[in-house]
């Protein structure tokens, strides 16, 4: 079993009882239908007969317990078919809201290159299709008991006229679900495909987009628009394939019912007729209570894909602790080592390789050897959670999750108290913003800190990073896209806070005024 | 009052966006029309059922009703079999008109739409995607559970009255149902989906900030608040579920009650034991009919129900796509003399929607015609949105761009007498010389050739046996960056365009290369007005003057 196969398997299993009810209730369902409408056909059939033979027969034949029984059939399905979609969900959500942390704890210990690559909107939006096509195969989890029910009563009820027709209604429904896994075996390569196609035309239409000075130069956009329609016609084709499928599999278990009910008819027909009618419409309710199964089968192929590609992304989580240096040395030259304390600006050109130097330190990126030494020990070969341990970040892009200030700020130090919260705010001039806020610390920030400005999301991440206990700060921009006031302002405490907690500073920035925070500077060339 | 007329009012625009956009010329009728003959065969099927019942009570021949039941259950396949394939192509087609339209939307948007091009991407791929189901399943469902309902009711109407009466009865009590819980049930559906949307977005953005969790060591942490947020949002949903299912189990219900209500009455008629008197005494055939053909009643609304997510997602996609199609504004192209123009930039301001700072501030400089220009500074300086601006591609907020002394207005484009040439270059999967035609679709080959010649292909093209008839694919494999680049500046050179826009055509480029291609361009420039966005000062060098682009904050 795959390592995914095992943290499903388990989690589902924490849900056994309610899937239990979920199948039993499923079961319920189908068995209820066959017996409805089999009950049903007997009664009018055996009614018509005593009707027929006269008023003293009428009288005699005892309606109460099977017009009862109609009755309670009816209410029964519909209780059980309520309870079975409630049950059925609560077991699949529950599972899954276990799998997902698990798949981003998964996400998390995957070599940092292929942990980033999950990052892009792209492939979340895969992960999380993923995880919806698991979540939806949970909750059908039920569909095999409910078909095993379904053929189990409509077999003991056509059974009642004879072994052949119940051996009729198993050997039909044996036989729709066989040849509807043959008809679907097509259908992982068509849905692949589709995958494919989809993924060739977002690159199709990435690369025309960023083109758009030379489309319109060149008038080119008619030509670039028929570019996309031919890699959407591709996609279209792949995806028209597999509806193609579906709508084979609905051929097969619709006519099926009417098969089957044929030939149950034809062979209960010696038994009589109130038998015959119950055998005829028990086994049409059977078939049709393969339904949900026959949708599972179907929907297999795009579970197992599902299940490969999320399995792709459990990487194993290193649970050594991290070594924590008290207050170690940084070297971006072997002798040349910067004492603890000490303040370097790291200049050069736009795309000169800054943030990639800053993101190689806390190992976001693959190191190459001799690119810089913590503690005199080349970062290539330090533990990433060690050297994340040694630096409190400041990203250029400012990243914020999702959720409240005190969410972003806590994940710096979760046992962070209020009070020191404020003070981290206040070291990044950011504490008077945040008390005018609605709801202060505990302010939605919004999705990326959307409902933020720049300045204010800058100095939010900037708090953040005052907040680890780290013994360098590593800012990356402190003061972009703050005003001439306001820099000033975090320069200055910035200088205090220095002054006051002795952190090591490395900083890049294009501005003047937070690079003469620093004694020495460190060019950095175009590789 | 007014969030509700407000509500209304986007329903409304939402219905009629969707409407315009699925007009599929007909196929979903068709899809409805062999919905509608599925139920005339279920018909069939419980009439084939009735006469085998009565016949093999009245010991007659069996064998032709058998196969009527066996025929029209095959006929009930090949009908929803047929209504699924055309469905589909139905869906296909208006996915495809419907991208098209989007893809128009992306190529056409206006200057500084703040919608980044992946959100552009993911509308027109995976967007539109989600249409799908409402033109394939839900439309043809909902147009036949309009009419379906009514076939199966005459016709056990023609065989019972009173049968079709007791089921018309719960159809009443089912309709009130569904009015009265419709709204809140609807309703409650919504917000599953965005109950289930708001857990999908929370997944995708923790992983968004990866990084950030890595660098702070807070995967275990933020795992956990993950799973409590998804323990709390599923909790949340079930909650909502178990008022969203109960419009599915109000359907069910009624459905059930029908059958049993129908058994029960042909049951007691034919035993003549009714305890009130009825207008019809029914025999065999007549009752295992109405019997067998009860549960078709209900059918149709049970796969309108089944089809009603479709319509959801189409809704949240009708929004999102209308918006994109909202942003589209076609640019205006300014006619500009024949010679190459004057361009002057007076207090030049550039600012795209949702941006917390301007991308180019108060920029003054003229260019004389014919005259080499150089916009020299860091990256994020504003450089390419110089160049795009006179493209039409980015908004000018403030101050005024003149062209031959004439105003540059919003929006507007020179793109009509202007050559471009980027750090990449668009190839299409054609050869070479329809690549490097696409510049100017009237120019003979011996102009493909000079041009070709001119930018310095000669010696690549010589190494290829079929020369400029080589085939590219859209990726350009097989050729270095600089072969694509020069293919670029054939096309430039192509054009009679008197304006060279050029944004860093020497960017990555080794020493020599650089050397070579800035000679090429330097003879380009000749009786032509240039304006270049560099980093290289060998390429600055060939310009009459340097404009220096200060960072901005």
């Amino acid at each position: 079993m795959t390592n995914l196969a095992v943290l499903i398997a388990r989690e589902t299993a924490r849900e056994r009882r309610t899937l239990v009810r979920a199948a039993i209730l499923a079961s319920l369902v189908t068995a209820a239908s066959v017996a409805l409408l089999g009950l049903s056909g007997w009664f009018i059939t055996a009614a018509a007969l005593a009707g027929a033979a006269g008023a003293a027969a009428a009288m005699a034949f005892n309606y109460m317990l099977p017009s009862a029984t109609i009755r309670l059939l009816a209410i029964v399905r519909t209780g059980a078919r309520y309870g079975e979609a409630l049950a059925s969900h609560a077991a699949a959500l529950g599972a899954v809201a276990r799998v997902r942390p698990a798949i981003f704890r998964g996400v998390a210990a995957l070599p940092i290159r292929q942990a980033l690559a999950v990052t892009s909107g792209d492939v979340t939006a895969r992960v999380v299709n993923d995880l919806t096509a698991i979540e939806h195969d949970l909750v059908r989890r039920s569909a095999g008991p409910a078909a095993l029910s379904a053929m189990l009563s409509g077999g003991a009820l056509a059974g009642i006229g004879g072994l052949l027709p119940a051996v009729i209604i198993a050997a039909t429904a044996a036989g729709v679900l066989m040849l509807a896994r043959l008809i679907v075996r097509p259908l992982a390569a068509h849905a692949s495909a589709a995958q494919a196609h989809n993924g060739a035309l977002k690159q199709r239409m990435s690369l025309l987009l960023e083109s758009a000075p030379e489309l319109r130069c060149f008038g080119l956009e008619q030509s670039a628009a028929a570019e996309i329609r031919r890699e959407a016609d591709a996609l279209n084709a792949a995806q028209l394939a597999c509806a193609d499928v579906h709508a084979r599999i609905t051929l097969l278990h619709v006519a099926a019912i009417g098969g089957s009910a044929a030939a149950v008819f034809a062979l209960t027909a010696p038994a009589g007729a109130p038998i015959a009618a119950m055998a005829v419409l028990a086994a049409a309710m059977t078939i049709d209570g393969l339904a949900p199964l026959i949708r599972r089968i179907a929907g297999r192929a795009e579970v197992a894909c599902a299940h490969a590609r999320l399995g792709d992304l459990l990487g194993e989580a290193d649970t050594a602790a991290p070594m924590r240096f008290a207050a170690p040395t940084v070297a971006f030259e072997p002798d040349a080592a910067i004492a603890h304390g000490g303040r370097m600006a790291i200049t050069g050109a736009s795309g000169s390789g800054k943030t990639t130097l800053i993101e190689s330190l806390l190992s976001l990126r693959s190191v190459k050897p001799r690119t810089a030494w913590l503690d005199g020990v080349d970062i290539a070969y330090v533990a990433p959670k060690t050297l994340r341990a040694a630096f409190a970040w400041l990203p250029q892009d400012a990243a914020l999750i999702s959720g409240t200030v005190r969410d972003n700020l806590l994940m710096a130090d979760p046992a962070a108290s209020d009070d020191a919260l404020w003070a981290v705010l206040a070291d990044a001039a950011m504490d008077a913003r945040v008390l005018a806020m609605p709801d202060g610390l505990d302010t939605w920030v919004g999705e990326n800190g959307e409902r933020l400005s720049g300045g204010e999301r800058r100095r939010i991440a900037l708090a953040r990073a005052y907040l680890r206990p780290a013994p360098w700060l590593l800012l990356d921009e402190p003061t972009e896209s703050l005003d001439a006031e306001t820099e000033a302002q975090v320069v200055r405490r910035l200088e205090e806070r220095l002054r006051r907690t002795g952190q090591g500073l490395l900083l890049a920035s294009h501005r003047s005024l937070p690079q003469g925070l620093c004694s020495q500077r460190r060019s950095v060339e175009l590789a | 009052m007014a969030v509700l007329a407000l509500d209304r009012s986007t329903a409304a625009a939402r219905r009629a966006y969707l409407k315009q956009v699925v007009g599929d010329g007909g196929r979903a009728r068709l899809s409805t029309s062999l919905l509608l003959l599925d139920s005339v065969a279920a018909i069939g099927f419980a009439a084939g059922l009735a006469g085998a019942v009565s016949a093999l009570v009245a010991g007659l021949p069996l064998w032709h009703w058998v196969a009527l039941t066996g025929l029209s259950g095959v006929a009930r396949g090949l009908c929803v079999w047929g209504a699924a394939r055309i469905g589909a192509r139905g869906a296909s087609a208006a996915k495809g008109r419907l991208r098209e339209r989007i893809v128009a939307a992306a190529l056409n948007r206006a200057p500084g739409a703040a919608r980044t091009s992946g959100e552009l991407l993911q509308a027109a791929v995976d967007e539109v995607e989600a249409i799908d189901g409402h033109v394939a399943r839900f439309l043809p469902a909902r147009q036949a559970a309009a009419l379906a309902p009514m076939i199966v009711l005459a016709a056990i109407a023609a065989a019972s009255p009173v049968a079709a009466a007791i089921l018309f009865a719960t159809l009443v009590p089912f309709i009130f149902a569904l009015v009265l819980a419709g709204g809140a049930a609807a309703d409650q559906s919504r917000r599953q989906f965005a109950a289930l949307a708001r857990l999908s977005g929370l997944f995708a953005d923790r992983l968004r900030a990866l990084p950030v969790v890595l660098a702070f060591d807070a995967p275990a942490r933020e795992a956990e608040r993950l799973g409590t947020a998804a323990t709390d949002v599923a909790d949340r949903t079930m909650r909502v579920l178990r008022v969203a299912f109960l419009s599915s189990g109000a359907l069910e219900f009624f459905s059930a009650l029908s059958v049993a209500l129908v058994a029960v009455y042909c049951g007691f008629n034919l035993l003549g034991l009714l305890p009130f008197p009825v207008p019809e005494t029914l025999d065999l055939a007549s009752a295992f009919f109405v019997l067998a053909l009860a549960p078709e009643f209900y059918a149709p609304l049970r796969r309108l129900a089944a089809a009603y997510h479709d319509k959801q997602a189409a809704e949240t996609a009708a929004d999102r796509l209308s918006a994109v199609e909202r942003e589209a504004a076609p640019s205006v192209c300014v006619k500009v003399a024949e010679g190459a123009p004057a361009l002057s930039f007076a207090g030049v301001c550039v600012r795209y929607d949702g941006a917390d700072r301007a991308a180019v501030a108060e920029v003054t400089f003229d260019v004389a015609p014919g005259e080499i220009v150089a916009l020299w500074g860091p990256s994020g300086s504003g450089k390419t949105s110089l160049l795009r601006l006179l493209l039409g591609l980015a908004p000018i907020a403030a101050g005024k761009v003149r062209v031959n002394g004439e105003l540059l207005p919003l929006g507007g484009s020179v793109a009509a007498r202007a050559s471009w040439l980027g750090q990449n270059t668009l190839l299409l999967p054609e050869t070479i010389a329809h690549n490097i035609g696409l510049a100017d679709p009237g120019a003979s080959r011996a102009s493909v050739e000079a041009a070709a010649r001119q930018a310095g292909l000669a010696a690549m093209l010589a190494a290829r046996p079929d020369g400029l008839d080589t085939r590219l694919d859209a990726r350009g494999s097989g050729l270095s960056g600089g072969e694509r680049r020069r293919i670029g500046l054939a096309r430039a050179i192509l054009k009679p365009a008197p304006l060279l826009l050029l944004d860093e055509p020497t960017a990555h480029f080794d020493a020599a290369a650089e050397r070579e291609m800035i000679d090429t361009i330097a003879q380009a420039a000749k009786g032509r007005t240039v304006l270049m966005a560099t980093h290289s000062e060998a390429l600055a060098a060939i310009a009459g003057r340097i404009i220096s682009l200060e960072r901005l904050a």
